[in-house]
């Protein structure tokens, strides 16, 4: 086990000249669950996580980690490991000195760089330069990075940018597990699809903004409504006139969306009205639209 | 902070820069200490200033410590300069920072890392020069040189000359944070603004204020005696010349401490 620390921001403004980054924003990140960072690009994650880190002065409010702030932590990459940008690395040192630099600079045993490596899947090219490395590879790179300290807290941005399939798989286990551990792991993404599958807790940002800090069962709203195909689209529309059911829409193929019923009560006064159905199915939630909803708006 | 100066003399040696502005200081250093060797006391052309012949203590260390610190400074200066500014072309200050978020101990390691550097740079050019000045001087029918007045002492202040240099490198890299444009105005100044400067201040009778200019103060450091100005006291040059270094240096953690990272 490996006990987490909580992370809290308090009221935390950040202004660029007049352009207000982030606009009194305050959540908490808990130990022992993968928390997804969520909000279009552009809606102040990265600014976010730049002050927790404490690279970037907040205009206004607080980020703490377990109550201090990251400058005043004893051991900084032994509490939190990040990785912000899969390109800040310098593309002529090679992975393994890369490493080795920043243990050297923690006191930490510069063999563990050698283990991250392996960890990540990069012991055969650590003697490589980076500047040779795909963006998968650096993404790999920037993990072991945020490993190198064995942290208790751990703060990925984007991390899952530039990796295949199969490394997403892969990074997926690696944050539940380092969760499952105790651990804090939060987890950015413009995308929410790909951290679906991750992540226990969500904080959704827009234009700076909290949106919505949850599950993210709680963004989900349930069943959308009712697709029915019909060859006499009319009939149907007359059939469900004057009820609490309504046709609300339609697509190309002429599948049309019921809203206000469910398919036991579509099925029932289509059969009442004698209108021949060819499809009957519940829509499925659809969590990427609440999303898109949520985010609405944002900066691009 | 042992640690913070090791992970920055790691960071200078495992990229390739070093060698490049160690193989270009050395072979400056060579460069100038030969052509030192072989032109001085030969008659000039009219109008010019015949140089003092190698029998003189003067010729010596101009053969030796001086030549090679004209030919080391400049290099160290931009190791110094780089190591700063490169930290923000790779952006891997945010790395450096998120390890040590008490950036003033980055600064002082950094400075630490680089004044070492620096005397690897001078005491590998002091080989270089001993060697090719040396061996100039001895086919020309002089010898070594080596009984010469105040020669090792000089050569242990250029050491240090060239030290500061690269410290007044990690300061000019922490106001202008722009690779490029810290190594060019850096070496505009120093190979164009500072030399017309010198002659057209020294032209205005105006040596009280050009002495106090960094190549200058350097020169001081080492070459006491007057050649176109009146220079500094040699430890007063070499006070003035650590000065400049840790003023820029010490404006630069000021800097770096406060300033925003993104």
């Amino acid at each position: 086990m490996r006990e987490g620390k909580q992370v809290d921001v308090v009221g935390l403004t950040k202004m660029f000249g007049a352009l207000k980054a982030v606009d009194d924003l305050t959540f908490s990140v808990n130990p022992g669950v993968v928390t997804g960072f969520l909000g279009p690009n552009g809606s102040g994650k990265t600014t976010t996580l730049r002050c927790v880190l404490g690279l970037l002065r907040p205009t206004a409010g607080t980020a703490t980690i377990g109550g201090l702030a990251y400058r005043d932590l004893p051991e900084p990459i032994g509490t939190v490991g990040a990785s912000l940008e899969a390109a800040s690395f310098h593309p002529g040192r090679s992975a393994l000195a890369h490493l080795q630099v920043m243990a050297m600079g923690a006191g930490i045993d510069p063999a563990r760089a050698d283990q991250m490596l392996a960890q990540v899947g990069l012991s055969e090219v650590a003697g490589k330069r980076v500047g040779g490395y795909s963006l998968g590879m650096r993404q790999r790179l920037a993990l072991a990075t945020a490993l190198l300290g064995d942290p208790q807290v751990l703060i990925l941005d984007e991390p899952a940018n530039g990796l295949d399939p199969a490394g997403i798989a892969w990074l997926r286990q690696l944050l539940r597990a380092l969760a499952a551990e105790g651990r804090t792991v939060l987890v950015s993404s413009h995308v929410l699809s790909e951290v679906q599958q991750t992540v226990d807790q969500v904080v959704v940002l827009s234009r700076g903004r909290l949106v919505h800090q949850g599950t993210l069962a709680e963004l989900d709203r349930g069943p959308r409504g009712v697709l029915v195909r019909t060859p006499t689209p009319e009939r149907l529309r007359d059939a469900l006139h004057g009820g609490s059911m309504k046709v609300v829409g339609s697509d190309e193929s002429g599948l049309l969306r019921v809203a206000g019923g469910t398919t036991e009560q579509v099925g029932h006064a289509a059969f009442e009205a004698g209108v021949e159905l060819h499809e009957l199915a519940v829509e499925p939630s659809d969590l990427e639209r609440v999303f898109l909803e949520l985010t609405e708006g944002s900066a691009q | 902070m042992t640690g913070l100066v090791r992970a920055e003399l790691k960071k200078i040696t495992s990229t390739r820069l070093w060698w490049g502005l160690l193989i270009g200081a050395l072979g400056f250093a060579a460069l100038q200490s030969l052509v030192t060797a072989v032109f001085s006391g030969v008659e000039a052309g009219a109008g010019q200033p015949t140089m003092p012949g190698l029998d003189t203590d003067e010729a010596i260390r101009a053969v030796y410590p001086m030549a090679m610190f004209t030919g080391t400074y400049m290099f160290a200066l931009v190791l110094g300069i780089t190591g700063m500014t490169g930290e923000y072309r790779y952006q891997t200050i945010t790395s450096t920072f998120l390890v040590s978020p008490r950036r003033h101990r980055v600064v002082t390691a950094k400075i630490l890392a680089h004044a070492g550097m620096g005397v690897v740079y001078a005491l590998l050019g002091l080989l270089v020069v001993l060697v090719v000045g040396g061996t100039a001087m001895a086919v020309r029918g002089y010898g070594l040189g080596f009984d010469a007045e105040r020669l090792w002492v000089t050569m242990g202040l250029a050491v240090a000359a060239v030290a500061i240099w690269a410290v007044v490198g990690i300061g000019i890299g922490t106001l202008v944070r722009n690779q490029v444009a810290a190594i060019v105005l850096a070496i505009l100044f120093t190979f164009l603004v500072e030399p017309l400067l010198t002659f057209a201040l020294a032209a205005a009778e105006m040596d009280w204020l050009v002495k106090w200019l960094p190549s200058n103060a350097s020169s001081a450091l080492m070459a006491p005696g007057e050649v176109l100005v009146d220079y500094l006291d040699w430890w007063v040059g070499g006070l003035v010349l650590l000065a400049y270094g840790l003023v820029l240096a010490g404006v630069g953690v000021l800097l770096s401490v406060r300033r925003d990272v993104s």
